[in-house]
């Protein structure tokens, strides 16, 4: 313990250049300030009525009012919103988790010559980019009747999650022994029975780490929902928000209202779930 | 028969069953369109029935070469190489200078200033595009920002055609600078202590380590991360959509925007959208292809 103090202040004394360090603070505080104060003014406009926000855009609102916040979930009827968001987020979640795992568990432990085929397809998969394939994904969804429908935009979701969940789940369950798998073979336990008793209940660290990934990338998706629906009754977050507070929007309290409510929920989920999140985004950082 | 039932074993029914669901889904979504779309490409299909229909012809190339002839299309490439230049040389040095300082304890409240970076990756992009188009508009803090050094300033940045881009290119470089910052970070953490320890008791100065230990161990992270910058820069289409939506005059547009106005803007043309789409599709391939030779040939210092 010692030694490492001493090695700090040495670095600070001898090589940590004044003008380099004033750089470095000088670069961090800037995006500190610019990720707190827009946040800031956000929610101060929030608190204006669109008279009053024409007259002050930046300073402390006169009146406080949180009036906008009732108006603007009516309006953009949040209530559908959440409710959409949430069934895309958990039910995305799940199925990705559980066919990764299922797939993994196959991948790493039961030979097979097609798993390097199959499994390289999906590892390629982790470079290819949904939005190249919004347009044959809306043709696809019109001429199978899957346009407007739930099913039609929980399956892309669950498609998308794929490919980093199968990556992750095979390297998972490869570095479990396969004296593992063999003993309950010898046991008698069929496939099925070693993947749900055995396997399964061991892969908790890669299932947070997927699940993590999986619900900040499905909660925040925009455009399959934008271009897989359009009816009120299936419209997400992110959908709604730009529908209600786009560059039509005449109302700025209201507006804005709506861009809190929208943000709260993930700023929220990233505050209580800081340690995990960077684990997740650093693991799911794979080679492609 | 006999040699089949011996062939369906146990263990491939097992394997079969249990890749399936995962295969099946992700063959739909991702291999199916890929092909798809590059057969839609060369005919004249442009909306209606698709198996079945005899109208459509196979018209070959025709999409490919209007697309090459068409100035929004080398407008939209421009900008996405424009964000590509963006993450490469803006968002991955900053990223790597932030998680060295962190890592190193060079700075105070690393914790701190760790979780304010990385905060506006989680953030929808949606929520974060209208938020800075309101904060650059004139009604925005920025214009009173530069009106108290330069009284009487115009914001024309929603519609001059030239500096429209540079609001988004900065909200992309402050979005995720974040996300590699993370990434350094986690495998700056992987590098052995002791390692620089030892380095420092033996006389290494800041510089050394960080020249000799430290980026020689994280040269292919540096790689990953370009090429989650280049395929990056070809999803970029929400947070363009709710900037500025590629105006003014579609100056602001990106290829995934050229692709979605292609489609489903004024009167679809579905052929020239998926002509788009294959390109969009190799051209991540090929710029990913290329980091890789140039890895294979410069770097090979990871151990």
């Amino acid at each position: 313990m010692k030694t490492a103090t001493a090695t700090r202040t040495r670095i600070r004394k001898t090589d940590f250049h004044p003008v380099l360090r004033v750089f470095v603070y000088t670069m961090v505080l800037i995006f500190t300030v610019l990720t707190l104060y827009p946040l800031y003014w956000l929610f101060i406009s929030s608190l204006k009525t669109n008279t009053e926000f024409q007259l002050n855009m930046t300073g402390w609102p006169w009146n406080p009012t949180l009036n906008n916040y009732p108006t603007a979930w009516r309006l953009a009827q949040f209530d559908t919103l959440f409710l959409n968001s949430v069934f895309f987020t958990v039910a995305s979640t799940i199925l990705v988790i559980l066919f990764s795992l299922m797939a993994g568990f196959a991948f790493a432990k039961i030979r097979s010559k097609a798993t390097p085929f199959l499994h390289g397809s999906f590892v390629i998969g982790i470079l290819l980019t949904l939005q190249s394939l919004m347009v044959p994904l809306f043709l696809m969804a019109v001429s199978t009747n899957l346009y407007n429908t739930r099913l039609g935009v929980l399956i892309p979701y669950v498609g998308m999650g794929m490919p980093i969940g199968i990556y992750l789940c095979t390297e998972f369950i490869r570095s479990i022994p396969d004296s593992v798998v063999e003993s309950a073979r010898i046991d008698g336990a069929s496939y099925f029975r070693i993947f749900a008793s055995i396997i399964a209940p061991m892969t908790k660290p890669v299932a947070v780490t997927l699940a993590i990934l999986n619900v900040s990338g499905v909660w925040n998706e925009f455009m399959l929902v934008n271009i897989l629906v359009s009816s009120d009754a299936l419209r997400t977050l992110p959908v709604g928000i730009l529908k209600f507070s786009g560059p039509l929007a005449s109302d700025h309290g209201r507006q804005f209202a709506a861009l809190t409510i929208g943000l709260v929920p993930m700023v929220i989920f990233y505050l209580v779930f800081r340690k995990q999140i960077t684990k997740g985004v650093s693991a799911g950082a794979v080679k492609g | 028969m006999k040699r089949l039932l011996a062939w369906w074993t146990e263990e491939r029914r097992a394997y079969l069953l249990l890749v399936l669901p995962g295969v099946l889904v992700y063959w739909a979504v991702m291999a199916f369109p890929t092909v798809f779309s590059l057969g839609l490409s060369m005919t004249n299909y442009n909306g209606g029935v698709i198996f079945g229909n005899p109208n459509i012809q196979f018209v070959g190339l025709r999409h490919y070469l209007r697309m090459f002839n068409d100035r929004y299309f080398w407008i939209s490439l421009k900008n996405n190489g424009l964000i590509m230049a963006i993450s490469v040389f803006g968002q991955i040095p900053l990223g790597f200078l932030f998680a060295y300082v962190i890592h190193r304890k060079l700075i105070k409240f690393g914790d701190f200033f760790q979780t304010i970076i990385y905060l506006p990756c989680v953030i929808s992009t949606i929520v974060v595009g209208r938020l800075w188009q309101s904060f650059f508009s004139p009604y925005g803090p920025f214009t009173k920002f530069m009106q108290t050094f330069q009284p009487g300033w115009e914001n024309e940045l929603a519609y001059d055609p030239q500096k429209a881009i540079l609001p988004v290119l900065f909200v992309i470089l402050w979005m995720y600078t974040g996300q590699y910052m993370i990434i350094f970070l986690a495998n700056l953490q992987k590098i052995d202590p002791s390692l620089i320890e030892a380095a420092r008791i033996d006389g290494a100065s800041e510089w050394q380590v960080l020249t000799r230990i430290m980026l020689p161990a994280l040269s292919g992270v540096i790689v990953t991360a370009c090429i989650l910058a280049i395929s990056g820069s070809l999803k970029s289409f929400d947070l363009v959509y709710a900037m500025t939506a590629g105006n003014p005059a579609r100056r602001t547009s990106v290829l995934a925007l050229y692709m979605y106005d292609t489609a489903f803007k004024h009167s679809p043309n579905y052929p020239l959208a998926n002509s788009i789409s294959v390109f969009m599709v190799l051209l991540s391939f090929i710029l990913i292809v290329l980091v890789r030779i140039t890895e294979a040939r410069f770097g090979g210092r990871e151990e």
